[in-house]
């Protein structure tokens, strides 16, 4: 057991090495953070310098050699002037990697050591709860998890400014390429939180933000895709989902573009790790990419999971029969199936299937309300966006969405 | 470090790691088809896998960023968490910021324990009959699987006598739904395997072998079933049972029930819940 925690700690010291690259040796092993003079022009790609090219021969050495072989061969009676590796790593151990080992055997052990009687006095309605927000939080955790690793891309991988130094000047016009982003970015809502956030801390405006937030679901090309095979041409639902969506987004983004203070849009907690990235320099890539995730899931998790336990039980306490029921009437069903998206949260890459399978009983307006508003606007969505946006601002930003929607579905129903 | 601040630092990595090991395990344990439609597996996985080097990587990274922190730099990256609470960490040391803190840790705290709970004390399970309830069964006219069942409908159609034993209960609704007549489906024999679920209007005669259609995952399921009229049946299969039942379609005898066409039984077997309870 001893040596197991040795040769972790060993590990931990060159995962510490490799990846982060102490630039002031004599600070011992330990990182620490040396802010150096932010470059104030980007200039360019520069090659940086390999992470072990910087360290003296003999920490090199000792970094390539097998870590086990070397502890073995450093003797306890070890001339004075150099210290064993034991006495250089143990004032600088880190507990973190060996809790987070500990904390894995633990879980492994909860799951393999629960009798599966644990549940038995559970009513079915309480199994279903569980049931239907396990569902939403394994559906939706792969989503949140490639959302933060795209936004550590942009945020810390691409070149400052590489996405904001390409869009056009002119307001209008910029809104217009940043709804077009999600093309690229084929991510469904839950992922869209964390890129946002990441796309604000990099320079974006929240206005912009706002407009890339409630595009990129729809314009991404898998929703385009399976919408397209969901319902082809027919009743104009492809269309509307794809021009309605654009339009509501441009149209969010540039009613919150004309707020004096577009600051007081996003909650402090937000608004400070903006300012402190800011001030973060672009360099430990490989550090910093972690230093965010632990970041970004501090927000995004607690999110959602309480997103997915709202989700759960309103699935529970509300009937779907009263929304179905309404789905034939022209007004109703508009209503009905924003209700029906807001409650069910499903992901916008597959919710023209889902809603095919009730396609005889509602209307096409219904239907594109209904595909417009669930990626923008759901349960789950609110959850995640109270991460970023102040409860004021998404009340706004939700009455705004949900009357455009039902104008759009109101209108195919009416008028096409 | 305060402890608020402690949890608050680590509540994201471990929040994502209870989901990754539930993830991993229901995936290696072949359970994760209770959760979500099969097409997102192999995505589901890659990215447990991805998130696990991150996780691993930042639980070595944050404590050097915790050192910064302390360091007297000032704004060490990992030191803030986003959320609303953190705030709460700058403010003067008043009664009422430190409450409030303290609730906003008891808080986070209790969204870990209430995941690891749901996610790896609860055994997996799929949905039950009070979903049923919710949804009323086969209010959906799945035409998902288009190719094959409208070919089915199509070919089947009166007069036909193409094979329909390997219809399952998703198909059979969807042609009882579709309303080819009784007199096509008279005296036309099934097997279908779904778990027991009771008729809502004529709950003593008529029970329904269902079946969840998913979409995208749990939370989209929507029933599908064929009536089986079987007077007494709740005395010798429980609700949520699974059946495997051999039998005729006919006119239905029950007078409350709203089904039309039932099938009449003659043999109904229970069997173990199948590994891959939902239909696609």
């Amino acid at each position: 057991m001893i040596s197991f925690v040795r040769s972790l700690t060993i590990l931990n010291d060159i995962l510490n090495d490799c990846l982060f690259t102490p630039s002031n040796l004599t600070a011992g092993w330990a990182f620490r953070l040396q802010e150096p003079p932010r470059r104030p022009v980007y200039t360019g790609w520069e090659p940086r310098e390999g992470p072990l090219s910087r360290l003296p021969t003999e920490r090199r050495t000792h970094v390539s050699a097998p870590p086990t072989v070397r502890a073995k061969a450093a003797p306890a009676g070890a001339p004075p002037g150099a210290p064993t590796l034991r006495q250089l790593t143990r004032s600088e151990f880190n507990p973190a990697p060996l809790v987070g080992i500990v904390a894995v055997l633990v879980l492994l052990g909860i799951r393999y050591l629960t009798p599966p009687e644990v549940t038995a006095w559970m009513t079915d309605p309480a199994r279903d709860f569980v049931t239907l927000s396990i569902s939403v939080v394994i559906e939706s955790l792969p989503f949140v998890f490639l959302g933060i690793v795209l936004s550590s891309l942009v945020q810390v991988w691409l070149p400052e400014g590489f996405l904001l130094r390409r869009l056009p000047k002119n307001p209008a016009l910029r809104r217009l390429c940043i709804s077009l982003l999600g093309v690229l970015l084929p991510v469904c809502e839950c992922g869209n939180v964390p890129l946002a956030r990441g796309l604000i801390m990099s320079g974006l405006t929240v206005a912009d933000s706002m407009t890339f937030l409630f595009a990129a679901p729809i314009i991404n090309p898998i929703t385009i895709i399976t919408t397209y095979q969901a319902f082809g041409f027919n009743d104009g639902i492809l269309v509307s989902r794809i021009v309605g969506g654009l339009l509501i987004a441009n149209l969010v983004g540039w009613i919150f573009s004309r707020h004096p203070q577009p600051e007081s849009l996003l909650t402090p907690g937000f608004q400070e790790t903006c300012a402190v990235d800011a001030a973060t320099p672009r360099t430990h890539r490989a550090r910093r990419t972690f230093v965010q995730f632990s970041q970004e899931t501090s927000a995004m998790m607690p999110a959602l999971f309480i997103g997915a336990g709202i989700a759960g039980l309103i699935q529970v306490a509300v009937s779907r029969n009263i929304l179905l029921a309404l789905g034939s009437n022209p007004v109703w069903s508009v209503l009905a199936l924003m209700i029906l998206a807001f409650v069910v949260a499903i992901c916008s890459n597959v919710d023209a299937f889902f809603i095919l399978s009730f396609g005889s009983t509602f209307l096409p307006g219904g239907i594109v309300a209904f595909l417009v508003f669930g990626p923008m606007i759901d349960v789950k969505m609110l959850a995640l966006l109270r991460t970023t946006f102040t409860a004021k601002t998404l009340v706004q930003v939700s009455i705004l969405i949900a009357m455009c929607a039902a104008t759009l579905g109101l209108a195919v129903n009416y008028v096409f | 470090m305060s402890f608020s601040r402690l949890v608050a630092r680590w509540q994201g990595l471990a929040l994502s790691l209870v989901g990754v090991v539930a993830t991993v395990w229901l995936g290696l344990s072949g359970q994760l088809g209770l959760y979500i439609h099969p097409r997102y597996f192999v995505f589901t996985l890659i990215m447990a896998a991805v998130a696990v080097v991150l996780i691993v990587g930042a639980f070595a990274a944050v404590p050097a960023a915790d050192d910064d922190d302390h360091a007297g730099h000032g704004h060490g990256p990992g030191a803030h968490g986003s959320g609303s609470h953190d705030a709460g960490g700058h403010r003067a040391p008043g009664g009422r910021s430190r409450l409030w803190m303290l609730t906003a840790t008891a808080a986070s705290i209790l969204v870990v324990v209430a995941a690891v709970v749901a996610l790896l004390v609860v055994p997996p399970a799929t949905l039950t009959s009070s979903t049923v309830e919710q949804r009323s069964i086969n209010s959906a006219s799945t035409t998902l699987d288009a190719n094959r069942t409208s070919g089915g409908v199509g070919s089947a159609a009166p007069g036909g006598s193409d094979d329909t034993s390997a219809y399952t209960v998703k198909d059979w609704s969807l042609l009882l739904r579709q309303g080819v007549g009784l007199d096509w489906f008279d005296g036309r024999s099934a097997s279908v395997t779904g778990f027991v679920t009771p008729d809502a209007d004529d709950p003593d005669n008529v029970f329904f072998v269902a079946r969840f259609v998913v979409t995208c995952c749990a939370v989209d399921a929507q029933p599908v079933g064929v009536a089986v009229y079987e007077p007494g049946w709740q005395s010798s299969y429980p609700t949520d049972s699974w059946v495997s039942v051999d039998g005729t379609f006919g006119a239905d005898p029950s007078v409350l029930s709203t089904a039309n066409i039932v099938l009449t039984p003659a043999s109904i077997t229970g069997i173990p819940q199948p590994s891959d309870p939902y239909v696609y």
